[in-house]
């Protein structure tokens, strides 16, 4: 790429690509045949306005037409009959309490399928995998009497907030979706949550553990199963308090708020106990690498070790501390438990302790489970370019069923219905939900992912095997949580 | 000396000028919302582009790194509303002369790399910046993420533009029409005509009486100032400011794949691009969407046919086509599709 760009860019630059300017009589500092130049100068400016318009032509043919069948996006004449209690719908675009028509159920999500996070897609890969199981083999979904297909529309966002905004701009405007279905990263949704929460549009289960999904202001915004990061640093602080209570503690975190939410919890977790946090070093999430910071928090020799990071910084720390000598006690966050990632790290990933709650399909724990064994059958048949061992799908199969569960509770299919039957959901064995892990939220409680357990990595099984017992933090998020990360 | 050009000749260019700008105001008539979004998007483009141009097409000075004074532009016009409560035209000055400032500075140490080392230079500002607003920008949620309050119609608009997302388009519109008139304007003065003889010769140059330090750092600075404000463009676009290593790297690219596509060292030039660019972007997004790799693999193959084929950008192609038609010969003994070697510099 940059050898072909450089070419005609570097100086000097090849006679070819020299501006008209240049071969303006008085400037050129060679020959010139002021004559000839100055009747072809002529000739070039519509030649320019006309490949101006041709592109703009094609631009028009392109896009489709609809100022005129658009609503207005400002005005506030949603809710008339659709008194809520749990959510207040009289600044709503539109009325969230029209029923859908129609047979299809028409969901949109946005998420990175190209670029550095492309990994991703493999969400999207077991969300399609389990839709299209429903509607071929069940028949679709029964709301209120009747059945639907689901469709999901998907764009790429590479990951760009700017890009997650114009595409659900389009799934609101021109797919005419129902709702929004797991958009993949904290800040794609922060930055369409106020428009979500103008057009009143359900947003289910935004693709993070950012402890902002409990935000009220934000009542049609309802974040994932995944474990809220601050939760996963009480669980923890639990396990360092039994096995080791006065143990010194080292952190190593993202530069970011994803970072902050695990150092900013154990910072308020620590205190009024023995445990001792005594060094903290942060990397930048962009980089992914992590040796300086980690020969030096090697260098204090703590207990235990916090590992506040996601991707590939993960493998990339383990190994340094691996190489460092330093045997502390591991915490890795919730986000790097992938069988992709902790191959990477290899042996040095061996003991890591991290929380899950999905059955890891590596487990064989869990083979002759029925969920687990639907699952290892429909994937390869509906998403055969899906690999059924990787966690990222199994994650996206639990979403979708746990979607097609929301929407088969409710009453009806409106908006509004749906968004109040997620918000006091109360649900078991769902997807690859662990058995004893239900997914609950009611008024109060708008964190999902409360019941987990903590699981340790077996290098030599090559997969998580579970630590200890169920551990049920229903309704504890918000107040583990510094209050500025729910509300900032 | 030749005659003069006819008034009618030298009305062409503004009746063409005007013409475009009518069409592009009648867009978000009929076009919705989203459409207008992305026109929106390639406008501003456009203009970071125009300014990259100005840099590395007539100056040949080769640049990595205008993601970086995009997102410079986009933080300052979104912080400033965001915190400040400024409304968002009042930003725009303060972003062009910070944009001036910070590629003043920039420019400075491209006085003594050329070429490949200052494309790293500039890639380093790529680089760097990201980690800057990481450190030092704290917004929603936490991240780096800041949303600007929404800009509305004033109640004399609605008359031509009733939706909110009309209102702003205008806005970008107007500010990309007043920065492509002064673009033109400059390279068609002294200070272009500076910025050319520098880019073919230098020593020439300075022998007839140029400050090389001067234009150098002049362009750089003019560049970096239309992309500062490009950047401010798209936050009234998308209604926020947002900078990652990808983002930021990426748009760097962006902008040069969208100046060689449209022709490099022309005016219209980065327009046609930007609007292609973005256009494509969104057009293989929607023809074929299970293949999300498509989009990137397809301005890859177009920046190699283009390099190859088109290597002046469809401006340069279109006007040799042109030529071609009415059967001029090329004005001075060159082959129709010329190369460097046969036309040495």
């Amino acid at each position: 790429m940059s050898r072909i760009v450089s070419r005609p860019l570097g100086t000097p630059t090849p006679a070819n690509l020299r501006a008209p300017e240049a071969k303006e009589p008085h400037m050129h500092i060679t020959t010139a045949h002021s004559t000839s130049l100055r009747s072809r100068r002529r000739l070039r400016r519509p030649a320019g306005w006309a490949a101006l318009l041709v592109v703009l032509a094609l631009l028009l043919a392109a896009c489709g037409g609809g100022r005129s069948e658009e609503k207005r996006t400002d005005g506030g004449d949603g809710g008339d009959g659709a008194a809520s209690e749990l959510i207040d719908t009289s600044g709503c675009a539109s009325d969230p309490s029209v029923e859908v028509t129609g047979d299809t159920i028409k969901l949109g999500t946005s998420l990175p399928q190209s670029g550095l996070y492309s990994a991703f897609q493999e969400i999207l890969r077991g969300e399609e995998a389990y839709f299209r199981y429903v509607n071929e083999e069940l028949g679709g979904v029964k709301v209120g009497g009747k059945t639907y297909k689901i469709e999901l529309v998907n764009k790429d966002d590479q990951y760009q907030a700017d890009k997650t905004v114009q595409n659900v701009n389009g799934l609101i405007n021109d797919d005419k979706v129902f709702a929004l279905f797991n958009v993949v990263g904290t800040k794609n949704n922060l930055a369409i949550r106020d428009l979500v929460n103008e057009q009143c549009i359900p947003n289910l289960f935004a693709a993070t553990g950012s402890p902002a999904w409990g935000n009220t202001k934000y009542p049609w915004l309802l974040g994932t199963m995944l474990v809220p990061y601050p939760l996963e640093m009480q669980a923890f602080v639990d396990y360092l308090k039994q096995e080791k209570p006065d143990a010194t503690i080292a952190v190593l975190r993202a530069s970011d708020d994803f970072g902050r939410a695990y150092a900013d919890t154990l910072k308020r977790l620590v205190g009024g106990t023995d445990l001792r946090i005594v060094k903290e070093a942060t990397y930048n999430p962009e980089v992914s690498d992590t040796k300086a910071q980690v020969t030096s928090l090697a260098a204090t020799e703590a207990d235990a070790f916090v590992l506040g990071a996601t991707l590939l910084a993960c493998p990339n720390a383990l190994q340094a501390v691996r190489e460092a000598g330093w045997q502390p006690i591991i915490y890795m966050s919730g986000t790097c438990t992938s069988k992709t990632l902790m191959n990477i790290a290899g042996p040095a990933a061996d003991g890591v302790l991290s929380v899950g709650s999905l059955m890891d399909p590596n487990d064989p724990r869990w083979a002759s489970d029925p969920r687990m064994r639907l699952y290892k059958e429909k994937v390869p048949q509906y998403a055969p370019e899906a690999d059924v061992t990787n966690g990222i799908v199994a994650y996206g199969w639990t979403t979708a069923a746990f979607l097609v569960e929301t929407l088969q509770s409710s009453p009806k299919l409106t908006r509004l219905a749906v968004m109040e039957t997620a918000r006091t959901l109360d649900v078991e064995g769902v997807g690859l939900q662990l058995p004893e892990a239900s997914l609950s939220v009611d008024e109060d409680d708008w964190f999902l992912g409360e019941i987990f357990t903590m699981v340790r990595y077996d290098a030599g099984k090559g997969y998580f095997v579970t630590e200890g017992d169920v551990l049920d933090f229903s309704g504890k998020t918000r107040s583990i949580t510094p209050p500025d990360l729910i509300t900032g | 000396m030749p005659a003069r050009p006819t008034p009618l000749r030298r009305a062409g260019p503004a009746v063409a000028a005007l013409a475009v700008l009518a069409v592009l105001a009648w867009l978000p008539q009929y076009y919705g919302s989203t459409q207008t979004a992305l026109f929106g998007r390639a406008i501003a483009f456009a203009v970071a582009a125009l300014g990259l141009n100005l840099l590395t097409g007539y100056n040949g000075q080769v640049s990595i790194g205008h993601g970086a004074f995009f997102g410079f532009g986009a933080y300052t016009t979104a912080i400033l509303m965001k915190d400040h409560d400024w409304p968002f035209l009042a930003t725009l000055p303060v972003v062009a002369v910070a944009g001036l400032v910070v590629g003043a500075a920039v420019g400075f140490p491209a006085l003594r790399v050329k070429g490949l080392y200052l494309a790293l230079v500039t890639l380093g500002l790529a680089a760097l910046f990201p980690d800057l607003v990481t450190r030092f920008v704290r917004g929603t949620g936490g991240t780096t993420l800041v949303q600007i309050p929404k800009v509305t119609a004033p109640g004399w608009a609605t008359g031509f533009a009733p939706q909110d997302d009309q209102w702003r388009y205008y806005l970008v519109l107007a500010v990309a029409a007043v920065l492509a008139l002064l673009a033109w304007n400059l390279v068609r003065g002294r200070f272009g005509r500076a910025l050319i003889a520098v880019r073919e010769h230098e020593a020439a140059a300075a022998t007839v009486g140029i400050d090389l330090a001067r234009v150098k750092v002049s362009a750089f600075a003019v560049s970096a100032a239309y992309a500062a404000v490009a950047g401010s463009l798209l936050v009234l676009v998308t209604g926020l400011a947002n900078a990652g290593r990808v983002e930021t790297f990426q748009l760097s690219i962006d902008f040069l794949v969208i100046i060689v596509i449209g022709g490099i060292g022309t005016v219209l030039g980065p327009i046609v691009g930007a609007w292609l660019f973005v256009f494509l972007e969104d057009w293989t997004k929607q023809v074929f969407p299970d293949t999300p790799l498509l989009s990137p693999a397809l301005f890859g193959v177009a920046l190699i046919l283009f390099v190859y084929v088109l290597p002046d950008g469809l401006i340069g192609g279109a006007r040799r086509v042109t030529r071609r038609l009415r059967r001029r010969p090329p004005p001075d003994g060159t082959r129709a599709t010329p190369h460097p070697e046969v036309n040495p510099a």
